[in-house]
């Protein structure tokens, strides 16, 4: 081999290489976007990984390279009802080789919804500012007619290690009945549709986990999550549309934010927003209407007036 | 005379002088009819891959329904006409057809199942797969719809394909389904607490592993075919059907091989679970059924634990077409054009007879059907070809349900 041929293949793997880490750095922000992620695609790390609502979505066509977490098993305690356990989210996150210094990607259908759920979840375990949201999702990936595999890729097993829980971004019961009583500062942000906010409806048609009252946490407003989404592409909408958004039912960061819904998954989203995307204090209310509007003796507010009761 | 050319390939002028046969000449009438429907059906196609959403699993589901329906309607693949030609006249070929199609099935679901779920031996099943609860509700199931093909005359996915030959029974069978279903629906919560809560679901794999439930299934498979062929009889038709024939004909005209129709069901079936979800043709029904029902207020507030099981689910959807919709619509308008170019397509007028027999036995196959979450093709092809236990169960009921049926009424002289 030739003087000159070694140097030009070490100033070409030295390019590629100074190209793959740029690539990265540029992405310092919570989202990536599907031109990104299908540059970086055979980059080692770059850990994609699918968080979907509908089963077998995963297994007939994924983003090429990507794990699956089945949210339903991977990331909750079934029986418990409870966010997995520690042990539990260390050995899954071993097993798709995500770590500190690996960025994870995630993403999935219906706009993210499962996806930011995951991306709470990690958070709430030391994995925050390496994980990432496709902006757009699924939903955006396929309209670009970006390329999707169905083989699996075995992932390297990592040796990450769980830190304490982070309690700050999780709120209980307890923290929502404190703004109820005015004990705390924080703003109830309730993220379901209008319709159930204002106790017209107890749920979404389908749906099976209710409450038995209708309404939602007295102080709270009312922003659907799916109003910070371009509904065209599924991405999420400009910093200074949000913060607009928000700011118009109150939400400016000046204060902390409790994010609810009916089970805690569809608020994940605006928490993400709002605590990813804007930089406020925000914490999930994974109970959310499933619990607080069955407590004994806890207010609500009805504007509907359909109290529970026989006819 | 060799009939392949030097490449080895088939050369279709000396194939079809040796088979000594006439051109092919199709009725004008028949032929623009046929070409008509199938014209009509590669139009949807285009249009649902056009503005269908999601375009593309509508219209994959309409084209896998059009072949479906092309493959039933060739191979003339009726579940209840294949166990009366064994139980009559000891004919094992429509048999070893479903055994073909349910090897086929085994084999295809195995080789998607080592990528989609390497280890089987966890907690979890294959995404969507038709494994169901095994336990007394499911042996019931089969046994009332195997009632119910020998009352109707058909299963569910032949009375489909049927309704494009112009069956008298099958439009009535398919309204009695739908009656059926409300029944189910009307004493599911019952059965649910009674067994169904507490039948354990089973998957093979899980315990053989996927090597090893795909043997048990192939040595069974294969056990069936090897005393079907020693006990069968052959039929007097078998030579007929072995002379060569034209090949259009072969594909077109003349019925084909049980086996050959068998092997493009396993087919359909696995390319079914690949790309959309796994083959099942009373999931449609069903929830309309239950949208109808809901909409009368005959149905209890809630139907216990029925959405949380897999097979044909009949949960009720909001769209007008929906993938198994489609799917359906598919099998019966390509069951009718291959029924005209056949020149199979014969309507008849129903008399009472008809109506009578297909609203009963129809009711009894929308019953079974609840309990049995699919029917022959999405429980017991679609739960055999899964590993699932479920599917065996079912086809044990269903053959008992069947013979004990069709020998009732023949002794009662209401069966023919």
């Amino acid at each position: 081999m030739s003087v000159l041929s070694l140097i030009r293949r070490g100033a070409a793997v030295l390019a590629a290489s100074l190209a793959l880490g740029s690539a990265a750095l540029a992405q310092s922000g919570p989202l990536v976007s599907t031109e990104w992620l299908e540059k970086n695609l055979s980059d080692p790390k770059v850990r994609i990984v699918e968080v979907s609502v509908e089963p077998g979505i995963y297994e007939r066509g994924h983003i090429p390279g990507a794990q699956n977490i089945a949210w339903h098993t991977d990331l909750v305690e079934t029986v418990s009802r409870d966010i997995a356990g520690p042990e539990k989210f260390q050995a899954l996150a071993r097993r798709l080789g995500v770590d500190k210094d690996v960025t994870v990607v995630l993403y999935g259908d219906n706009n993210n919804w499962f996806a930011a759920w995951g991306a709470w979840v990690f958070d709430i375990y030391g994995l925050r500012d390496n994980v990432k949201l496709l902006d757009g999702g699924r939903k955006k990936w396929e309209l670009e007619k970006r390329p999707v595999a169905t083989n699996p890729v075995p992932a390297k097993a990592s040796s990450f290690t769980v830190g304490e829980p982070n309690k700050a971004l999780r709120a209980r019961l307890t923290d929502v009945v404190a703004t109820v009583e005015k004990t705390s500062d924080a703003r109830i942000l309730d993220i379901r549709s209008p319709d159930e906010f204002s106790g017209k409806i107890i749920a979404p048609a389908g749906f099976q986990e209710l409450a038995l009252r209708a309404g939602h946490i007295p102080g709270s407003v009312n922003v659907a999550w799916a109003r910070a989404v371009n509904q065209a592409d599924g991405t999420i909408k400009p910093v200074e549309e949000l913060k607009k958004l928000y700011a118009e039912a109150g939400i400016d960061g000046s204060k902390p934010v409790i994010t609810t819904c009916r089970i805690g998954e569809r608020s994940s989203h605006t928490w993400f927003i709002l605590s990813r995307v804007l930089g406020y204090q925000a914490a999930n209310y994974d109970g959310s209407w499933t619990e607080y509007g069955n407590v004994v003796g806890l207010p609500i507010n009805n504007p509907a007036g359909t109290v529970w009761g026989g006819k | 005379m060799s009939i392949s050319d030097d490449s080895g390939a088939l050369d279709y002028e000396p194939a079809r002088r040796q088979a000594g046969a006439e051109p092919i000449r199709l009725p004008p009438l028949r032929f623009t009819a046929a070409a008509i429907v199938t014209a009509a059906i590669a139009v949807s196609i285009y249009l649902v891959g056009r503005h269908g959403d999601p375009a593309p699993q509508l219209q994959l589901s309409l084209i896998l329904g059009a072949a479906f329906g092309f493959v039933l309607q060739r191979a003339r693949f009726c579940f209840f006409c294949i166990w009366k030609d064994w139980l009559d006249r000891r004919d094992p070929r429509g048999l070893l057809g479903i055994l073909t199609a349910l090897a086929v099935g085994l084999a295809g679901y195995t080789l998607i199942y080592g990528a989609w779920l390497p280890d089987p031996s966890g907690v979890r099943l294959p995404p969507t797969a038709h494994i169901g609860p095994v336990g007394l509700a499911l042996l019931l199931a089969g046994l009332a719809f195997g009632a119910g093909m020998a009352i109707s005359g058909s299963c569910i996915s032949a009375h489909l394909y049927r309704l494009g030959e112009g069956s008298p029974t099958s439009p009535f069978a398919l309204i009695g389904a739908g009656l059926g279903f409300i029944l189910g629906f009307l004493s599911w919560n019952e059965l649910y607490l009674l067994t169904i809560s507490e039948s354990p679901v089973l998957w093979l794999p899980r315990q053989l592993g996927y090597g090893g439930a795909l043997l048990a299934g192939l040595v069974v498979l294969g056990a069936a075919a090897w005393w079907l062929l020693r006990a069968g009889r052959p039929s007097e038709q078998e030579t007929a059907n072995n002379a060569p024939a034209d090949p259009v004909a072969a594909i077109f005209l003349r019925r084909w091989p049980a086996w050959l129709g068998g092997f493009f069901v396993g087919l359909i079936g696995v390319a079914a679970y690949l790309r959309l979800s796994p083959l099942g043709v009373t999931a449609e029904l069903g929830s309309r059924s239950r949208q109808l029902a809901t909409v009368l207020d005959w149905l209890p507030a809630r139907l216990e634990g029925l959405d949380s099981f897999r097979g044909c689910a009949t949960l009720i959807r909001d769209s007008l077409l929906t993938p198994n919709g489609l799917f359906i619509a598919g099998l019966v308008a390509a069951s009718f054009a291959a029924a005209l170019a056949a020149g199979e397509f014969r309507p008849r007028r129903p008399n009472g007879g008809h109506a009578l027999r297909g609203l009963v036995g129809g009711a009894l196959l929308g019953w079974g059907t609840v309990f049995g979450f699919g029917c022959t093709v999405g429980t017991l092809l679609s739960g055999i070809s899964a590993g699932a236990v479920s599917g065996w169960v079912f086809a044990l009921g269903l053959i008992v349900g069947t013979t004990v049926t069709l020998k009732l009424g023949r002794r009662l002289r209401l069966l023919d």
